[in-house]
C-alpha cells in the first residue's frame, strides 16, 4: 500500500473567544507556505500541490479547512446560529492557526475569499508573513447573483452552488478535475458557501487598505484566469495597480479554481509565484507533525 | 438554430444522466435570439416540444436572451471566456435571464447542460 506523501491533523484553537478544532493537511520540506481555500469548499483544493513532488522538495504546505467546512466542524452551538464568516473573524483564524503550527513568516496563498483575506493581512499583519499569493483576488466585487439562493429549506443549496460555481471553471479543464471541484461545493454544510460569500460580496474595507501594502518589505503576486467571472482579469489587474510594487499574471486557459480545476496547468504559474517570494525569512520554530 | 435545438432535443433524449437530473422540471423556457425565438417545452427532463415564436399566448418560467454571434459563440467546441457558460454570457453584457430565475437556478446543472448539448461533440461537425 502506497499513502500520498500528505499528513493530515486537527488543531485546537480559539477563535473570538471559541474552541475550534480545525483540520489541517501538511506535506514537504523547506520553506513554509499556508494555503487557504475558497468560499463553499476545503482543503482539498490543494490537494496537488500537496502532492507535487518538485514543489514539496523545497517547501512545507499547510492547508486548513476553515471552521465550517470540510473536516472542521462548526463551533458548538451552532446549531441556532446563522453562520455570516466576517473579515475580521477569518484573519484571527489565519492568525491563530499559522500561530499554532509555529510557522515563522511563511509565505501565504489563498484563493478567491482566500486571496481577499491574504490581501487583508498583506495590509493589516505584514509582519506575520514573508510573501503573498493572491489567486482569483481583487479588491471587490459585488455579487452578480442572490446568495440567499444557497440556503433554503426547498432546494439543494450545494447542487445549486456547484452548479453556479461552474460559471467560473475553464472549458479547458479537465472533467475529472472539473467534477471534484463541484463535488466540494456539493458537499458544503447547509449555508456555509452564503455565510461565506456574505462577508466576500459586502465587505469593500480592502479597497482604501491596498495603499499600505509594503511590497517592499513583502512581495505580492496575483494570479487570475481567465475564464474567472467572479474575479475577472479586470478585477485583478485593478487591484494590482493599487498595490505600488505588486505583479500580476494572468493565466488564459484557467478560471476561479485554478489549483484543483486544471492542476497541472496551474502548477508552472504557482511554482513562478513561488520564486517571487524573494529568498525569505520564513521558516518553521519546530516542525509540526499531526 | 432550429436545426441545432433539434439536435440538442435528440442528444437530451440519449442523455441518462441529463434525463434523471432534470425528471422534476416541467416547465416552458423561451430563447430569444434576436429576431428569433422558440418556446422550450419540457417535461419530466424531456423536451417535449419546439415551438417558434413570437406568441403573446405562451406563458414560460424563465427566458435566455442573447444575439446570433454571442449564441454561435456559446456553441463552440472550446468558447472563450464569458461564451463559455449562460451566466457568462449575462456577466459579459451579451445575454440576459428574465422571469422566474429562482426556477432556473434550482435546475441550473440541468439547464447549463442541455444548453451545452449545442456544442459538437469532440471530432464531429458543429450543427447547423
Amino acid at each position: 500500500m502506497t499513502f500520498e506523501p500528505i499528513e493530515g491533523g486537527y488543531l485546537h484553537v480559539t477563535v473570538a473567544g471559541r474552541a475550534q478544532r480545525i483540520y489541517v493537511e501538511m506535506a514537504g520540506e523547506g520553506r513554509p507556505v499556508l494555503c487557504l481555500h475558497t468560499a463553499g469548499a476545503d482543503t482539498r483544493q490543494w490537494r496537488h500541490i500537496l502532492n507535487d513532488a518538485d514543489l514539496t522538495g523545497s517547501h512545507r504546505f499547510f492547508a486548513f479547512d476553515m471552521p465550517w467546512h470540510g473536516k472542521s466542524l462548526p463551533p458548538q452551538g451552532f446549531e441556532t446560529e446563522e453562520y455570516l464568516l466576517t473579515t475580521e473573524a477569518y484573519i484571527e483564524t489565519v492568525l491563530a492557526v499559522a500561530d499554532a503550527l509555529s510557522l515563522d513568516r511563511p509565505i501565504l496563498a489563498g484563493c478567491s475569499m482566500g486571496g481577499r483575506i491574504a490581501l487583508q493581512i498583506a495590509a493589516l499583519h505584514p509582519e506575520r508573513f514573508s510573501g503573498f499569493i493572491a489567486i482569483e483576488a481583487s479588491d471587490f466585487q459585488p455579487a452578480w447573483y442572490d446568495i440567499d439562493w444557497f440556503h433554503r429549506p426547498d432546494a439543494h443549496g450545494g447542487e445549486m452552488g456547484a452548479a453556479l460555481v461552474s460559471t467560473n471553471i475553464s472549458p479547458y479543464a479537465p472533467p475529472a478535475d472539473r467534477w471534484a471541484t463541484l463535488w466540494m461545493f456539493m458537499q458544503s454544510g447547509p449555508g456555509v458557501f452564503r455565510g461565506d460569500l456574505s462577508f466576500y460580496t459586502k465587505d469593500a474595507s480592502l479597497i482604501d487598505r491596498l495603499a499600505m501594502i509594503d511590497t517592499s518589505r513583502t512581495p505580492v503576486h496575483l494570479l487570475v484566469g481567465a475564464y474567472d467571472l467572479t474575479c475577472t482579469p479586470d478585477d485583478a489587474r485593478r487591484t494590482a495597480d493599487a498595490i505600488a510594487g505588486a505583479t500580476l499574471t494572468v493565466m488564459p486557459e484557467l478560471g476561479h479554481f485554478p489549483m484543483s480545476e486544471h492542476p497541472q496547468a496551474f502548477r508552472p504559474y504557482f511554482n513562478d509565484a513561488l520564486k517571487r517570494m524573494g529568498e525569505g525569512a520564513g521558516h518553521l520554530r519546530e516542525r509540526p507533525r499531526p | 438554430m432550429l436545426e441545432t435545438l433539434l439536435t440538442m432535443q435528440q442528444r437530451l433524449d440519449a442523455s441518462p444522466h441529463l434525463l434523471r437530473l432534470g425528471k422534476l422540471f416541467c416547465e416552458t423556457v423561451l430563447i430569444e435570439v434576436e429576431d428569433l425565438s422558440f418556446y422550450l417545452q419540457f417535461r419530466d427532463g424531456h423536451l417535449v416540444s419546439i415551438t417558434p415564436g413570437p406568441s403573446a399566448k405562451t406563458p414560460w418560467r424563465f427566458a435566455l436572451r442573447t444575439d446570433k454571434a454571442a449564441l454561435a459563440a456559446f456553441w463552440e467546441p472550446v468558447p472563450r471566456p464569458g461564451f463559455h457558460d449562460i451566466f457568462g454570457l449575462v456577466k459579459i453584457g451579451r445575454g440576459r435571464i428574465d422571469g422566474d430565475i429562482l426556477a432556473l437556478v434550482k435546475n441550473l446543472r440541468f439547464f447549463k447542460e442541455f444548453m451545452a448539448l449545442g456544442r459538437p461533440a469532440t471530432g464531429e461537425e458543429k450543427p447547423a
